[in-house]
């Protein structure tokens, strides 16, 4: 990578501070971005990455500080302005009209003149010419919805290299993209910076931010831990500045089910389909073992979701059946005995929000004893069963009135587990169960899960972070268009073949 | 357990309950009086004087035996289908048909009066009643079943069942070829009810009659079924979050039914204890848009069944006060509309501000916040901007 500290200065914000009621989200951060540099901004959930690049992209106000552009200061009051002053920005979760077609997304927003006539021709030749020097491959008439992940994210590059932008922020880019997905992402990233524009790059992984970037700065907090060149730090250096302390990620096998463990769930050949009715898993086959992890490994969306949902009896099955604990599933149980189910978006199907934690713990219990008696809601019993279980939480010092909004992620998921795991279930199934958690949250995830196979539960672990499905399983199966290409051992396969196995190609071995 | 932590297990619960109660009551009636003043302001902008409107207002809503009387006869109606229209809303479910619904069960109570007098007269009251609340719960079934089954919205249907059910009543009463029209008379109306199915008064001389404690019953009665009972917990997690509740194993359509039965059973109750208790027959639109109110009572009760008692006693008092007030003052009567609709849009305004401020704060506290449905629709039409 090339020295870039002494090209000329694109940005520079200087003692951004930003305070929401009772937290301090951004405490006095100054950051600059040269021209032909790869930034990348690392940090935890809840550091102030994303309330810093809100500032930066006019969504808020900061309460102090200044920003300059090319040394001038300059006020953002609105993302218009920010795209005025070329800076463009690639959010997490895209910002694309489905139902449009590439170029018509491209075309939203730009400015024209009043009853003007929309030069959609000019405009696809435009995409088209960009597309090819880029090699990015995006058809301009194609419509949105159609495109791969992939696609819809160098279509949202594309829109900003439109408007020229001349400083681009990636937040959190590779989180929904496949391993080779990946690369080519970087070799982007790496030309539009070789080309004397300036790349912001969000993440809170590793590895992509040592393979991408020129400098990091590591927030946490809401503070600037360190600011310097990616290659002087060590991997090892820059995880504990991310974190505050030393930590490790590696394989952590709880010892070994034996092979005469018996099989607590089992799925024969189980077809289901998705949401718009067409078919999203395909013949699916697996057996878990008492005291085991399976690993289910696979890009997002690929009959993930539709998987847990028939295990858990929310979706139907259309053929083949799904046995848990020997017993044939028919509709959905809440014995907690049997299944426990960590769906994969917490915030939308696993918890209520507005609901206190005691009221979520109990979401699948409320109306048995203790806690309804005699027709009546027992709210003492409640607030028992919550303060009890919280204690096993580890969160002892929290009052189980409030609601669960208000909690972190990591807490938030804390008593999603709770709940899920308090009836020693036979059979636990975790949808991305560490997605948008921090480190610390994340291990400790980790930590429950491998508890839970040591009591004898057969896990089945659904997560697309390749990482920790190799970290924490013992054996693996990779989904693809709702087929298993195959079923590996996590010491026995390269990241590299696993990998072609989510882009579809089948392990024949 | 210590006797320690129970209280202190005791005090948490008091603390969240009081937590719960604060802006439910603080906003209201934060808007209420805010709405007083700047009605007051328009007075005087129109050359009235406010201080003698105001007390016209009240003298003939509250401070006399005469308007307290009429204040606790407007708000019967108001009372029993704002509870049907809170319910409803707890549960996330929009039934805003509560006028066709009060037709409805208004229709099925005069019927039943007049077409089975035989029954003993403590039991005549009470079937009729009962005819009424069944008579609204089968106004709502149809909507009831395309909301929850077929995902038809509510709101489209039950405002649409208004419209049938007021006129079907006219139909009814016509007094040409209504079957139950009484011929020769002035107005369409159907025949006076024996007497013995009337609802008894309760305050003699005036017209208060028991419907008034029959909603004050149910609105205790309703309190305690959300906050103690799991249907009530049932019913909050599908107004809160219907696919979480669907996770959890709640059956969120029938608990969907099962509300919106409910709800336009007590609509149907608001229109038999008004045709039972006050109007003794059954007249050609004889409701001035109780059913449209009731949802204005529901919202400044912030769809709490306790609060709905005094919010519906605020719109009685407008409604009873505001003759006086046209009378003695010459302030037109419909000047309390202007009154009802500000109170409804400060309070509207003070729950969006309220959101608005704690957004961020949640954003930052639950670090995923920022993932949310809500913030991310908000976002995205500035970031289109782009």
């Amino acid at each position: 990578m090339t020295q870039t500290v002494d090209n000329p200065e694109v940005l520079r914000m200087e003692g951004i501070t930003k305070r929401f009621p009772g937290v301090l989200a951004n405490d006095d951060i100054s950051i600059d971005v040269r021209a032909g540099e790869v930034h990348a901004l690392l940090g935890e959930n809840g550091a102030g990455k994303s309330t810093l690049m809100k500032v930066l992209y006019g969504l808020l106000q900061p309460d102090r500080g200044e920003i300059f552009l090319h040394g001038g200061r300059i006020h953002i009051s609105s993302p218009r302005a920010a795209v005025e002053h070329g800076i463009g920005m690639v959010h997490q979760h895209f910002m694309l009209v489905p139902n449009l077609t590439a170029v018509e997304n491209v075309m939203l927003g730009l400015p024209r003149r009043p009853l003007s006539v929309l030069d959609r021709a000019g405009a696809s030749r435009r995409l088209r010419e960009l597309s090819a020097e880029y090699y990015l491959g995006v058809e301009p008439n194609a419509v949105v919805e159609n495109l791969s992940v992939g696609a819809q994210q160098r279509l949202e590059i594309l829109k900003l290299l439109f408007r020229n932008v001349r400083l681009l922020v990636l937040d959190e880019p590779t989180s929904v993209l496949a391993p080779a997905e990946v690369e080519q992402l970087v070799r982007m990233v790496r030309m539009l910076a070789a080309e004397g524009r300036a790349i912001i790059f969000i993440s809170h992984k590793l590895e992509e931010v040592k393979e991408v970037s020129d400098r990091v700065t590591v927030l946490r907090d809401g503070r600037v831990v360190a600011t310097c060149p990616t290659d002087e730090p060590s991997s090892a250096d820059l995880a504990q500045m991310t974190v505050g302390r030393p930590i490790t990620i590696g394989r952590r096998l709880g010892g070994r089910a034996s092979e005469s463990a018996a099989t607590e769930l089992q799925l024969e050949g189980v077809t289901g389909l998705g949401d718009h009715g067409v078919p999203a898993l395909v013949n699916v086959s697996l057996e878990v073992r008492a005291g085991e992890i399976m690993g289910v490994a696979g890009v997002d969306g690929n009959g993930q979701r539709e998987l847990a949902e028939c295990i858990a009896g929310l979706r139907r099955i259309e053929s083949g059946r799904v046995l848990v604990g020997g017993r044939v599933v028919e509709g959905q149980s809440r014995d907690l005995n049997l299944l426990g189910f960590i769906p994969e978006d917490r915030q939308r199907t696993g918890l209520i929000l507005s609901f206190s934690i005691g009221e979520n713990l109990v979401l699948k219990s409320f109306d048995r004893p203790p806690f309804t008696r005699r027709g009546l809601l027992r709210w003492r019993a409640i607030w028992e069963h919550a303060r009890r279980l919280m204690g096993d939480l580890r969160m002892r010092r929290t009052d189980p009135t409030i609601p669960v909004a208000e909690l972190s992620g990591g807490n938030q998921q804390r008593v999603m587990v709770g709940r899920e795991l308090q009836g020693d279930p036979s059979v636990v199934i975790a949808s991305q169960a560490t997605r948008g958690l921090d480190i610390g949250a994340v291990e400790n995830v980790h930590e429950m899960l491998l508890g839970q196979k040591k009591r004898g539960a057969a896990v089945l672990f659904i997560s697309t972070e390749l990482n920790e499905v190799l970290a924490i399983s013992d054996r693996i199966v990779v989904l693809y268009r709702g087929e298993i290409m195959g079923e590996v051992r996590p010491e026995e396969v390269t990241i590299e073949d696993i990998g072609e196995m989510m882009l579809g190609r089948r392990r024949t071995a | 357990m210590s006797v320690g932590a129970s209280a202190s297990v005791r005090t948490r619960d008091a603390l969240s309950r009081g937590r719960d109660l604060a802006p439910r009551w603080g906003y209201p009636l934060f808007a209420v009086a805010l709405a007083l003043l700047v009605s007051a302001g328009l007075l005087a902008l129109t050359g009235k004087n406010p201080v003698d409107a105001y007390r016209a207002l009240y003298d003939g809503s509250l401070g006399s035996t005469f308007g307290l009387s009429v204040t606790l006869v407007r708000m019967t109606p108001l009372l029993l289908a704002g509870l049907g229209v809170a319910i409803s809303f707890r549960a996330g479910v929009f039934n805003i048909g509560a006028e066709g619904q009060l037709y409805a069960g208004a229709i099925a109570a005069t019927a039943t009066a007049l077409y089975l007098p035989g029954l003993p007269s403590v039991v005549l009251p009470i079937v009729c009643m009962l005819a009424g609340l069944g008579g609204g719960a089968v106004w709502v079934a149809i909507p009831a079943w395309l909301r929850a089954y077929r995902g038809v919205s509510e709101v489209v249907v039950t405002l649409m069942f208004n419209f049938i059910g007021i006129y079907f009543a006219s139909y009814l009463v016509n007094l040409d070829y209504g079957p139950l029209g009484l011929a020769g008379s002035a107005y369409p109306q159907s025949n006076v009810i024996p007497s013995r199915a009337e609802l008894p008064i309760i305050w003699p001389t005036t017209s208060v009659h028991a419907g008034l404690l029959i909603g004050v019953f149910l609105a205790l009665v309703l309190f305690v079924v959300i906050r103690y009972t799991p249907f009530g917990f049932r019913l909050r997690a599908v107004g809160s979050n219907p696919e979480a509740a669907q996770y959890a194993g709640i059956p969120v359509k029938r608990v969907m039914v099962a509300v919106m039965l409910i709800s336009g059973g007590l609509a149907g109750l608001a229109g038999a204890s008004e045709i039972l208790g006050l109007k003794y027959a059954l007249y050609a639109n004889f409701s001035p848009g109780y059913g449209y109110d009731a949802i204005a009572v529901a919202l400044l009760a912030r769809n709490s069944p306790i609060a709905a008692i005094v919010s519906a006693a605020f719109f009685g008092a407008m409604r009873a006060g505001a003759v006086q007030m046209e009378q003695t003052v010459g302030v037109e009567s419909s000047f309390v509309l202007i009154i009802e609709a500000l109170a409804i849009l400060f309070l509207a305004i003070g729950v969006f501000v309220q959101r608005r401020r704690t957004g961020p704060d949640d954003a930052v506290k639950g670090t995923v916040a920022a993932k949310t449905p809500a913030e991310t629709s908000s976002a995205a039409p500035d970031m289109e901007t782009a």
